[in-house]
């Protein structure tokens, strides 16, 4: 059992970064950028170039491909959803799925379709009172807590954090109060976009890289966004967590082949339920 | 502030049809008339929240129309619209910081000022906006408008959803934001008691305006009393 939580709780540090990342984008531009899958696709190759091909050590790899995915992410928006910003959130979801299936398949053509694993050196798991983990899990977790906390102190303490939560509570006030809306804007595309490259870090810590890396993150990491109450950048960090022990549980009664599913059936339960998610407070309409 | 000829509306059709107004520098001026009138959409074009299709808006001499709300907000005219006008999950502090955006080396000095006049905000400030009662809601709306130290207000409603003591406080407030020196532009249900207080007022009706007078011949005005103010002829 205590197995099964540490596993989790691996599992949700992986899916924490991408459900932040999506979570601050929904929140500003209002529509489910499906695209995050192929992000944390493009973070994890990234940072794979810098850590093999360019031979840096993984720690300034793992930087250099987050930086590279953000400004990636960036463009994707200077290019794409900029010029469709007055287009409704439905079709801005289906061009970002266009657009996801292009990402990857500009992976595929690149990188090709082996499966790889960073260069980083094998070690033994390590066994503590029953419970099995290895170095790399740790380091997972202590990364994806980092972020967390990094999240918080900028939407704390920054006067960009605070515009940020400002132009995600109210835009139009935002616009009258004379906030930069541009600039919030392209931050939390840069935002965003160096949290999935974290991701892509991290899934790729923990699973094999390969072009479909990031696409089978895509629906937990929408799960657990939409399970803290989208929009929430800390309901997505609990979301995660919670999604994460969720996919693990069911494993212990299922076949692991259907922990994919585990993320689709939060979602519809919830939408049908508590579309506002667990810690969300629902939109009050006049 | 100088309004001319102003056109604007959603869709196909114009809601403000050709209005003129003009707001002196420290004067109260009050629009009123009824539900539909297009006072709300008058005050968002002044704004620039809805553009103006056609007509001329200049404060101190410079055009606005055609610039952004935030542009706008740069100019020194702070819009606070009815509903929707704070930032719900932020503190209260936050708010005004928001407000600040434009005038950030201001911000600790304006801050003060707006505790100055909205004491109970200082002892609120760090807790969140949309947890407070409505009467603080509106104190927050307007303190964060007051941040960027403006010449003019434009208030669309400043007394809705309030109770009548918390009304007659909130004019109270606004009557002391314009001794301060800042002239009001704003759109009234309570045409009474804002005109009680105003310089000028305009009766807006079908998107135009209707009369335009003295607020005090306004009050006294038996057509518009009857029509406009409830007062039984």
């Amino acid at each position: 059992m205590l197995q099964v939580l540490f596993n989790g709780l691996v599992t949700g540090a992986i899916l924490a970064p991408g459900a932040i990342g999506f979570t601050l984008m929904f929140g500003i531009l209002r529509f489910p950028n499906f695209a995050i899958g192929a992000y944390i696709t493009i973070g994890a190759f990234a940072i794979l170039f810098f850590d093999q091909v360019a031979g840096w050590h993984i720690a300034l790899a793992m930087l250099g491909g987050i930086a590279v995915t953000a400004l990636v992410v960036w463009l994707t928006d200077l290019v794409v959803f900029r010029p469709m910003r007055q287009f409704p959130p439905i079709s801005l979801l289906v061009v970002s799925i266009a657009l996801s299936l292009i990402l990857e398949n500009v992976i595929r053509f690149i990188a090709g379709n082996d499966v790889r694993g960073f260069d980083i050196p094998l070690t033994r798991p390590v066994k503590l009172s029953g419970l099995m983990f290895t170095s790399e899990q740790l380091y997972l977790i202590a990364l994806a807590v980092a972020a967390m906390f990094a999240m918080h102190a900028i939407l704390k303490f920054t006067k960009l954090g605070k515009a940020m939560r400002a132009t995600a509570d109210n835009f139009t006030l935002a616009e009258v109060r004379g906030i930069d809306t541009d600039k919030v804007i392209a931050a939390t595309w840069l935002i965003g976009g160096a949290l999935a490259g974290l991701a892509g870090f991290l899934a790729g810590l923990d699973l094999v890289i390969e072009p479909l890396i990031g696409w089978h993150l895509t629906i937990p990491v929408f799960a657990a966004a939409i399970l803290g109450g989208i929009g929430s950048p800390y309901g997505a960090m609990a979301g995660a967590v919670l999604v994460g022990l969720a996919e693990e549980m069911t494993a212990l009664w299922f076949d692991p082949a259907y922990k994919v599913g585990v993320g689709f059936v939060i979602i519809a339960v919830l939408l049908l339920f508590r579309p506002q998610g667990l810690f969300g407070q629902p939109e009050i309409k006049k | 502030m100088e309004v001319k000829g102003i056109v604007s509306g959603y869709g196909r059709g114009d809601i403000v049809k050709g209005v003129d107004l003009a707001v002196g520098q420290g004067e109260i001026v009050t629009v009123i008339g009824p539900n539909g009138a297009g006072k709300s959409t008058m005050i968002k074009t002044v704004a620039g929240v809805v553009p103006a299709r056609s007509g001329s808006i200049a404060v101190a001499g410079k055009e606005i129309s055609g610039l952004s709300a935030s542009e706008v907000a740069r100019r020194g005219v702070a819009y606070v619209p009815q509903e929707a006008n704070i930032f719900r999950s932020l503190t209260v502090r936050e708010n005004l910081e928001m407000g600040a955006w434009v005038l950030p080396e201001k911000q600790a000095e304006r801050l003060e000022m707006v505790y100055g006049f909205f004491p109970v905000l200082r002892e609120r400030r760090d807790r969140r906006a949309g947890n407070l009662s409505g009467g603080q809601r509106q104190m927050v709306a307007l303190g964060m408008a007051l941040m960027v130290d403006p010449t003019a207000l434009l208030l669309d409603e400043p007394s809705a959803g309030l109770s009548p003591k918390l009304v007659e406080e909130m004019f109270e407030i606004i009557a002391r934001v314009n001794q301060a020196g800042v002239a009001v532009l704003m759109v009234e249900q309570n045409a009474t008691q804002a005109l009680k207080m105003s310089d000028h007022g305009y009766v807006l009706a079908g998107g135009q305006v209707k009369f335009s007078e003295r607020a005090d011949v306004l009050l006294n005005h038996t057509e518009v009393a009857e029509l406009y103010l409830g007062v039984q002829g």
